[in-house]
């Protein structure tokens, strides 16, 4: 009897070594990263982890996975860390006395992955597109700035505009040159086809978007790498498995917490962006009750402890602060980003100036652990100072309906994005910021006349324009309709042997200069 | 047989038109909209409309239910609103993937039940014994989550042997697929491994406690022999049972392994297209489901009416 049960242990065993055996032919598990060497090198596959799969009917807007957008398409300028604009397409461009109108010298080299030229056509094209409400452009009002076309022509091109506008650039910052023959089908989900470093190869909704070299790339030399693999894995602990064993070489998703674990573990290089991929915010409903009283939502700023909030949820990834602006904004001031600071005696005694005893206000958040957190976090602080909150988990596409339709509850939580480009965009741009129509009701024509000066002007960068900024900050820290907590950077996470890889202000992924170590 | 069928057959229809109705009504039901979804979270209100324009959304929603009917009675399921690319083959790549965990997932189960089941059988006593009862309670009482994340520990973060997650077809790259495969179909087939190891343990104990078994001992036939090839066989067929009712539940669980392994399934896809608020995606995958349900009640009512004359005449 008890031979008969070693023979099966055994053949049971070697039927599992079998298959170990089978699984040793070739590994689908990477050996690791190796000792990294500096210097650039052709060649090889870079494996890109992300959690949210490639939407293509938000090809033309910023939504949660932009990584193929600057892979496959170029813009027509790109910006430096000081938000000036660099050649890409546009060699070089002069814009108009009365800023009315911008001419571009655009290059002449440039063909699209199916053979076509590039020509002026093509900009003209995606000027058109973005001024589409379809494709959802959060651009579109600069977009629709531009009233007419003037070419000159294959590779000249003015475009004339209906007003100044200061954020001009965040337009060809955003914008991607695209086929016009083939975009209806890209957007439906099928093949992208730009003037971009990487061809678009075979996606697998859900799995997997692998790219290939564009042999016939523009910039000389360039791209190093041979291809970019694109993972989904939605699952935060599966993406985190999948740099730790090497299978995945580069993400821009790991949360903060786990962020700092592998910050400490030589293999992988962090590097995060101080650009503000996105600010964590208190939206409030002005016309929902007790919060209609600016006091009460300065009490709010107050009672907030965002620096245990950047620490706890963001795991020391962010900047604490009460402005929207990151550092790299031009309307950034440490004296805007601490002008609330955690300081529940003062938040008490607004609330006493408003008259008001213990409240109580319903408070939706993303039902995601990571905004949960965050909202558990706020409702403490909240219930510090006398005001209990009901705590309403929303999935997104719902609290997406209610903050377009403008029917959110007193308070909410959430990030929004557009204020690491010219301050003007988040006003114009931003649905929470927008001096027209906003999810909290808010309106008042002071912000609108700011709003609508600080855009409408050539000049982003000169002493006037930046005093306007100021007096922007200066009504959202007094209004408080939005009430800032931390500008989330964008982090990179990348093993050793990565190098190279940069985000535009969209978190457009850039590989042109990417390489592998050896 | 045909009259039997043809009588059964507006029923099964009217089934599937009920399902159809109830599936878009309750998905309409759902807070939350694709146009709004797709649109993003700073876009305007006219932005919104025109992507509920693109959809169709702004139709009223018996024209929205009519003209799903029609894409569905051509067999041209149309586009998915978020995910991208055509419904058919985003559940027919779905399906695949979870067709081939599953079956991944059923050989593993056979594969340890069997010696699994012989050992509490025939081992009574001993620290064999003792091994077995533990290993099957363990594997039993932890949750697949658990499980999935364990495994990825040992074998794809710390023993480097394999991938943590993803899918690799087992048709195109062989070497590669199975590896991708082996950590989620072990994962899923633990729990109705250890259910079957179980049932197949009872039934073989109970056959070898019959006479016949006894009869064979005192011929002298070797107690192998008389395992596997006398008191086995009389113990599968309830244990075959098991594990036709362990296999629907592979599919469910299928769900659950999919999200911790990054398996583009189907269970991946519904979540996703819930998630996004893919209305085309989700109606035709629960629709589906239905279908098969229906089919598979439709062939037992079949199966029977050809055993039995007097249910056809019924």
């Amino acid at each position: 009897m008890n031979a008969l049960s070693r023979r099966s242990l055994l053949r049971g065993s070697a039927a599992a070594a079998g298959l170990f055996a089978l699984a040793a032919c070739r590994s689908a598990a990477d050996s690791g990263p190796t000792a990294a060497s500096a210097s650039p090198r052709r060649g090889g596959t870079l494996t890109v982890a992300t959690g949210i799969d490639f939407t293509p009917s938000l090809l033309f807007a910023q939504s949660a996975n932009t990584l193929v957008q600057r892979l496959v398409f170029n813009t027509l300028t790109r910006y430096d860390d000081q938000l000036k604009p660099q050649p890409e397409l546009a060699t070089s461009w002069q814009l108009g006395a009365d800023g009315k109108s911008i001419t571009f010298e655009l290059r002449d080299d440039v063909l699209f992955h199916n053979g076509r030229k590039f020509t002026a056509d093509d900009v003209v094209f995606a000027v058109k597109n973005l001024q589409n409400p379809a494709r959802s452009a959060q651009l579109r009002s600069t977009a629709a700035a531009v009233t007419d076309f003037r070419k000159n022509g294959d590779h000249e091109l003015t475009l004339l505009l209906t007003h100044p506008v200061s954020n001009l650039f965040d337009l060809f910052e955003f914008m991607i040159i695209t086929d016009s023959a083939t975009v209806e089908d890209a957007v439906a989900g099928g093949r992208l086809i730009g003037t971009g470093p990487f061809r678009f190869g075979e996606r697998k909704p859900g799995a997997s978007i692998s790219l290939t070299r564009n042999e016939k790339y523009w910039n000389p030399g360039r791209p190093y790498l041979d291809g970019v693999e694109i993972r989904i894995i939605p699952q935060a602990d599966s993406l985190l498995s999948s740099l730790k064993t090497g299978q995945s070489q580069l993400s821009y998703n790991v949360q903060g917490k786990d962020v700092a674990t592998l910050g400490a573990d030589p293999r992988f290089r962090i590097k995060p962006y101080d650009t503000g991929a996105g600010a964590y915010y208190i939206g409030v409903n002005v016309t929902a009750e007790h919060v209609g009283d600016k006091r009460v939502r300065q009490a709010i700023a107050w009672a907030v402890d965002r620096d245990r909030l950047v620490q706890q949820a963001l795991g020391g990834y962010g900047l604490a602060s009460s402005a929207p602006w990151p550092k790299s904004s031009p309307a950034y001031s440490d004296a805007n980003a601490t002008h609330y600071r955690h300081d529940p005696d003062k938040a008490r005694e607004l609330l006493k100036q408003a008259g008001l005893g213990p409240i109580t206000l319903p408070f939706a958040h993303s039902a995601t652990p990571g905004d949960t957190a965050i909202a558990q976090i706020l409702q403490y602080d909240l219930k510090q100072v006398g005001i209990e909150t009901v705590l309403q988990p929303t999935d997104s596409p719902t609290m997406q309906k209610q903050l377009i339709s403008q029917s959110m509850p007193a308070l909410w939580t959430l990030s929004h994005g557009f204020a690491q480009l010219h301050p003007a965009t988040l006003a114009v741009s931003a649905y929470p910021f927008n001096e027209a129509r906003n999810s909290s009701h808010f309106s008042s024509p002071a912000y609108t006349d700011i709003v609508q000066r600080a855009w409408n002007r050539a000049d982003s960068d000169s002493a006037d324009a930046k005093a306007l900024y100021q007096q922007i900050t200066d009504t959202l820290l007094d209004e408080e309709f939005v009430i800032d907590l931390a500008i989330g950077g964008e982090i990179e996470v990348a093993t050793a042997k990565v190098r190279g890889a940069t985000l535009n202000k969209f978190n457009y992924l850039n590989l042109d200069d990417a390489y592998l170590t050896a | 047989m045909r009259t039997f069928l043809l009588k059964r057959l507006p029923s099964a229809l009217l089934v599937l038109l009920a399902a159809s109705f109830l599936i878009f009504l309750i998905l309409r039901l759902i807070p939350g909209d694709p146009a709004t979804s797709l649109a993003g979270p700073d876009a305007g209100p006219e932005a919104v409309a025109a992507v509920r324009a693109r959809l169709g959304l702004d139709q009223p929603l018996p024209g929205q239910y009519l003209h799903w009917l029609g894409h569905l009675v051509t067999g041209n399921l149309g586009p998915s609103y978020a995910i991208g690319g055509q419904v058919a083959d985003l559940i027919g790549e779905g399906l695949g993937n979870t067709v081939e965990l599953a079956l991944g997932a059923v050989v593993l189960v056979i594969a340890l039940a069997l010696p699994l089941g012989v050992l509490g059988a025939t081992v009574r006593r001993g620290p064999v014994a003792a091994a077995v009862r533990a290993l099957t309670t363990a594997v039993l009482a932890v949750p697949p989550f658990v499980t999935g994340v364990l495994l990825v520990l040992v074998f794809a973060v710390t023993l480097r042997l394999l991938p943590p997650g993803g899918h690799e077809s087992i048709l195109d790259q062989p070497d590669i697929g199975v590896q991708y495969l082996l950590l989620p179909a072990v994962c899923l087939a633990l729990p109705s491994a250890a259910v079957l190891a179980r049932y197949l343990g009872d039934g073989l104990e109970r056959a070898l406690a019959e006479d016949y078994v006894r009869t064979a001992t005192a011929l002298g036939v070797s107690r192998r022999r008389i395992v596997w090839l006398h008191a086995l066989p009389n113990a599968l067929p309830s244990a075959i049972t098991v594990l036709g009712l362990q296999i629907g539940q592979l599919l469910g669980g299928a769900v659950l392994v999919e999200a911790i392994f990054a398996w583009p399934g189907l269970g991946q896809l519904a979540e996703q297209g819930v998630l996004r608020r893919d209305y085309p995606v989700v109606q035709d995958l629960l629709l589906l489901l239905v279908a098969v349900y229906v089919a598979v009640q439709l062939l037992t009512d079949l199966a029977y009416a050809w055993s039995d004359p007097r249910i056809r005449w019924e």
